[in-house]
């Protein structure tokens, strides 16, 4: 048990974090309420240390195998503690969040983050159904969390009923494939199968319906339908936050349940189980969620919703690793996931930046943004970064992200996939430049220059824009950090 | 030995860099810091051409492998033989004649001569990796400025131009990074490089089956042949020429069109000899295509940019001809080829922008008698003109010749429409020529002043050369000869003549 | 005699009726009522399984889906709260403010 709790470090740390703030509110005045984001962050940042000295371990499973510990859970601790730190330091100072409770605001992000950890270790059925709702509900309560928004409230509720429904879908595909394999743990029903004949219908049955609940964790067709809504509705420094975080915790889920259950070691490496088609499955999906994501993108006019179907369409070029299911496809993931992270945040923070001086989230909010002062020329520098390195174009650091996603799809010879997730991307290249385009061949529609705004999000903005391009040149140090990321 | 590659490749972003830091309104400083970057590339690439020891079919001015990124193997290596050796010196020459040719922009100065800067880092590293990946990172690189510079400094229709031309080339390089991608995986060693990948396709290389070689040859052509541009590919080039500022109009027909031949013979030949071979025919099927189609195309324009745009793509197809035969004749004629275009179509454009400065509009019918208002800017003319359609001791003769003697042999059908095509130039050429510059005199454009001399300046080098190579080609010939006839056996001889 | 079968078609019914919910109710408060259907449906595949497999894991992940739905119901009611004081209706096919 004392052993235990040192795989359980970060968490706990996490969690004392979350049990302080809740009591700091009841003692707290309305006055000191900037010290939430302080402690926040400063327990977010322990917790990223508590993880590096961690890091050494060797894999286990603790608390009688609800959770385990290996490198591909250190790496996404990094990750989501990274996508937390730069949620705290966007929302803290975002005029849009003036209103809200900043005692409740980051005391609930702190949880959320506390979630996406546990779902990253989780090993258990019951401790990855667990996590997925605590995750999900502290996104319902943050996403309605504009009190008196008609836009807020009705982008909570229908994140809610999704949810909800997904999570009951999930619920009952447990059930089944509980049933069918008389375990609850990723291992236990990897054994299982191997071991034993099961019904192919029936598990196909539990596969998909558990897929309900981790593609609406990640938005991937046919569960994306609350993403554009829940994007546009939600303040926008909880959508960045959205759009990398629980996403990233989606796909480590995701790769938990197809690499720990359903699929086998052989003397060639990782392979998925015979018995149904999972290739063909996810690859099925994968194509659907990137080609739907990209073609609605092009018709957008809020950026909000532009970016919300652009995550969609990245869920897609994810998912599409996950079809290779080899140990290229755990790296390519996260590396992507990591360098998604950098930029979409970056985007997303450009748009707060922007939005909350111009008063708009529509994508002609943008209109001549270079033209808008020596500040604003810098920024639409920033941006066009973002932009390309979403796109995918050298030397940003998005390409690098592609050539990992697409190397693995290569490496296990799915080269119809791979062009037409390549032909996704050329597409993808249209809606990204147009913001660009505006941005630079456009006039501003008035003649309000931007002010430089508070100094910790012109800092972030430029950090996270110099990584991006940092990353596309020099990626050898994070392609060895990621390179040894090794499930269970 | 110093670094000439690395040097002229970066030089110029470290000119950018300065441009950026220069403080607003000193347009002046900024075209001298632009300028003052690209002589010393001129001096290099002389430097270059001096050194380049002309019996050597390798690589030389090597530089690297040096690790890049070690996970993937990827490396830092750079490196020239006669095919890229032409390539670094048209490019060195276009790229000075395009910083004076940008004299005139007033619009953002800054931005636009420090993304002109940024260009030439991209073009210089294209013509001298040697590392795939590197290469590819090169080829994208050159995109995102080219984007700007049509978009933002370009015609009235700029932003479509621009936006075909990004997706079109993006397009072509997706498909190179799917293929470069397999070679990874499926080289011995997994390596990017472009030398031991070439040693490997000796033996068949990386892809045993033969239906994926050819899908990957096609691939890698299709990116090719989108900067070539090849038919049907071609419909971005009238679109950007048209609307792109005169020295981006330059670059783009000077350089970057070389960039798919170059390709082609860097990658698609040496990485998959049996596939090319395969391909040969219609490779010489789609050069004919090319020549007439082009040809046919600029007769029917009424823009005199346009017209250029199209005797491009004509003059693009002399290129796929040649390097059909898998000769050292055919080969040598697409090199040579590649350089004289470049040196042709950079002065026709200067040209063009010269008149297009002065009446603001490039109608052809819209001038008339211009011998009379403007006489050296007509003789200057009269000499590019009949550069471009070939006349015997000016440098197109010799390298379309040296393109129908390789084709011939083994597609003489081909061939043969395909000459018809030089009548067809020589049509459009002179029937332009005699619009513009013959007949009755337009009053309106009585008063314009002649060809002024920094204009003189960026003309007179591509007519010394296009009159030295037309002389006496094997000035040029030498410098890429001995690594035409390597190339040649490397890839074996055509088994049957086709049509 | 009640075999495993019988409980695993009941919760299958139990389960389908909640997804029919789900699809043809507009009504925020019945879709909710759907959905905890869904997972009392689960639940009960749940303690089925568990008796036939003779294992408490299936019994105890019961628990907390009960739990799980009641605090998905407290969280849910009170955004629903929200929305209706805002709009004065509950009714998913008159709440389209976002749409893009």
């Amino acid at each position: 048990m004392k052993q235990d709790l040192i795989y359980f470090l970060p968490e706990l740390i996490v969690s004392i974090t979350v049990l302080f703030l809740f009591l700091l509110d009841c003692f707290i005045g309305k006055r000191s309420r900037r010290i939430f984001p302080v402690i926040a962050f400063i327990g977010i940042a322990a917790m990223m240390l508590a993880n590096k000295s961690s890091s050494p371990l060797p894999s286990a499973r603790f608390f009688s195998d609800m959770m385990v510990f290996d490198h591909v859970s250190v790496l996404f601790k990094y990750i989501f503690g990274l996508a937390g730190l730069i949620a705290i330091v966007i929302a803290n100072g975002s005029h849009e969040l003036e209103k809200v409770d900043k005692a409740n605001y980051f005391t609930l992000l702190t949880a959320l983050v506390l979630g996406m950890m546990l779902l990253a270790n989780a090993h258990h059925f019951l401790m990855i159904y667990l996590s997925l709702e605590m995750v999900s509900l502290l996104s319902y309560i943050l996403t309605g969390s504009l009190q008196g928004s008609r836009r807020s409230s009705e982008a909570s509720l229908k994140y809610v009923i999704y949810g909800g429904v997904a999570s009951g879908i999930m619920a009952y595909g447990i059930s089944i494939l509980y049933g069918l394999t008389g375990s609850m743990t990723l291992t236990g029903v990897a054994e299982f199968l191997r071991m034993n004949a099961v019904s192919k219908t029936a598990l196909y049955t539990s596969v998909l319906m558990i897929m309900a609940g981790f593609g609406f964790k990640v938005a991937s067709v046919p569960f994306h339908m609350w993403c554009p809504d829940v994007y546009e509705g939600a303040p926008t420094p909880f959508t960045a936050f959205l759009s990398v975080g629980p996403k990233a915790a989606g796909f480590a889920v995701l790769l938990r349940f197809f690499f720990g259950a359903l699929s086998q070691t052989t003397t060639s490496g990782i392979e998925p189980i015979k018995i149904i088609g999972l290739p063909a499955l996810l690859g099925g999906l994968s194509i659907a969620t990137m080609t739907l994501g990209n073609l609605a993108a092009l018709q957008q006019k809020s950026m909000k919703r532009l970016l919300a179907y652009s995550s969609i369409a990245h869920a897609g070029y994810m998912l599409l690793a996950l079809v290779a299911l080899n140990a290229e496809a755990v790296t390519g993931v996260i590396f992507y996931l990591s360098v998604y992270l950098l930029m979409n945040l970056g985007a997303f923070l450009v748009l707060i930046i922007v939005g909350d001086q111009l008063g708009s989230e529509d994508i002609s909010v943008f209109q001549g943004l270079s033209k808008r002062g020596p500040f604003a020329a810098l920024l639409s520098i920033v941006m066009t970064v973002f932009m390309f390195s979403l796109t995918g174009i050298p030397p940003m650091a998005g390409f690098i992200g592609k050539f990992y996603l697409f190397g693995s799809v290569i490496k296990s010879g799915h080269y119809t996939l791979a062009v037409i997730g390549m032909l996704n991307s050329v597409v993808s290249l249209y809606y990204y430049i147009r913001v660009v385009k505006i941005m630079y061949f456009d006039e501003p529609v008035d003649g309000r220059n931007l002010t430089t705004p508070m100094v910790s999000h012109a800092s972030t903005v430029f950090a996270l824009a110099l990584l991006t391009i940092y990353l596309g040149l020099f990626w050898n140090g994070l392609a060895n950090i990621v390179g040894q990321a090794k499930l269970f | 030995m110093f670094p000439y590659l690395s040097f002229m490749t970066f030089f110029p972003l470290a000119g950018a860099l300065l441009i950026a830091l220069t403080p607003k309104g000193k347009d002046n400083l900024v075209r001298w810091i632009a300028l003052l970057t690209t002589l010393p590339l001129l001096v290099a690439a002389v430097k270059i051409f001096c050194l380049f020891d002309r019996s050597l079919s390798t690589m030389q001015f090597v530089e690297g492998p040096y690790p890049w990124i070690s996970t993937f193997n990827i490396e830092y290596f750079m490196g020239i033989d006669g095919l890229s050796v032409s390539m670094i010196l048209l490019t060195a020459l276009v790229s000075t004649v395009a910083v004076l040719a940008s004299w005139g922009i007033q619009k953002s100065v800054k931005s636009y001569f420090a993304l002109l800067l940024l260009l030439f880092s991209g073009m210089f590293g294209v013509f001298s990796a040697l590392d795939f990946f590197l290469f590819y990172v090169f080829w994208e690189v050159m995109l995102l400025p080219m984007y700007f510079l049509i978009g933002i400094w370009g015609g009235p229709r700029r932003e479509y131009a621009a936006i075909k031309f990004f997706l079109y080339t993006l397009l072509g390089s997706v498909l190179m990074l799917l293929v470069m991608l397999s070679f990874y995986f499926y080289s011995e060693g997994h390596t990017f490089n472009l030398l031991l990948l070439a040693d490997q396709a000796k033996q068949l290389g990386p892809f045993t089956s033969t239906a994926f070689r050819h899908a990957c040859w096609l691939g890698l052509f299709i990116c090719f042949a989108i900067k070539v541009p090849v038919f049907p590919f071609h419909t971005w080039l009238p679109d950007a020429h048209v609307e792109a500022p005169t020295a981006i109009s330059v670059i783009l027909a000077a350089v970057l069109l070389k960039m798919g031949v170059y390709g082609i013979m860097r990658i698609c030949f040496p990485l998959f000899p049996d596939a090319s071979i395969y391909f040969s025919g219609m490779i010489a099927a789609l050069g004919m295509i090319n020549i007439v189609y082009g040809a046919l195309c600029a007769m029917a324009q009424k823009d005199f940019k346009k017209l250029i745009a199209y005797s491009s793509v004509s003059h693009m197809g002399f290129c796929l001809l040649g390097m059909s035969s898998m000769t050292a004749e055919g080969f040598n004629g697409t090199v040579l080829q590649m350089f004289n275009h470049g040196t042709i179509t950079a002065m026709l454009f200067l040209l063009v922008g010269v008149v297009y400065d002065r009446a603001h509009h490039r109608e052809i019918n819209g001038f008339g008698g211009m011998a009379t208002i403007m006489p050296r800017y007509s003789a200057i003319t009269t000499f590019a003109f009949f550069a471009a359609l070939g006349l015997p001791g000016l440098s197109g003769f010799v390298s379309e010749v040296l393109c129908f003697m390789g084709g011939f042999k083994n597609y003489p059908i081909y061939t043969i429409i395909s000459v018809s095509g030089v009548v067809l130039t020589a049509a459009y050429m002179l029937w332009a020529f005699q619009r513009v510059f013959l007949g009755a005199v337009n009053e309106k454009y009585k008063d314009f002043d002649d060809i002024n001399m920094r204009e003189v300046v960026t003309l007179v080098p591509f007519m010394i050369i296009v009159l030295i190579a037309g002389v006496y080609p094997k000035i040029a010939l030498d410098l890429f000869n001995s690594t035409m006839t390597a190339l040649s056996h490397a890839m074996g001889t055509l088994p049957v003549a086709g049509l | 005699m009640i075999l495993l079968s019988h409980y695993i078609v009941v919760s299958a019914i139990l389960f389908s009726i909640g997804v029919i919910g789900v699809l043809c109710r507009r009504n925020a408060l019945v879709i909710f009522m759907s959905v905890e259907i869904m997972l009392n449906a689960a639940n009960l595949a749940f303690i089925a399984f568990a008796r036939e497999h003779g294992g408490m894991e299936g019994q105890t992940i019961a628990f907390f889906v009960m739990a799980l739905a009641a605090a998905e119901v407290a969280v849910g009611l009170g955004i629903i709260m929200a929305v209706f004081k805002k709009q004065g209706t509950i009714d998913l096919a008159k709440i389209n403010f976002l749409k893009g």
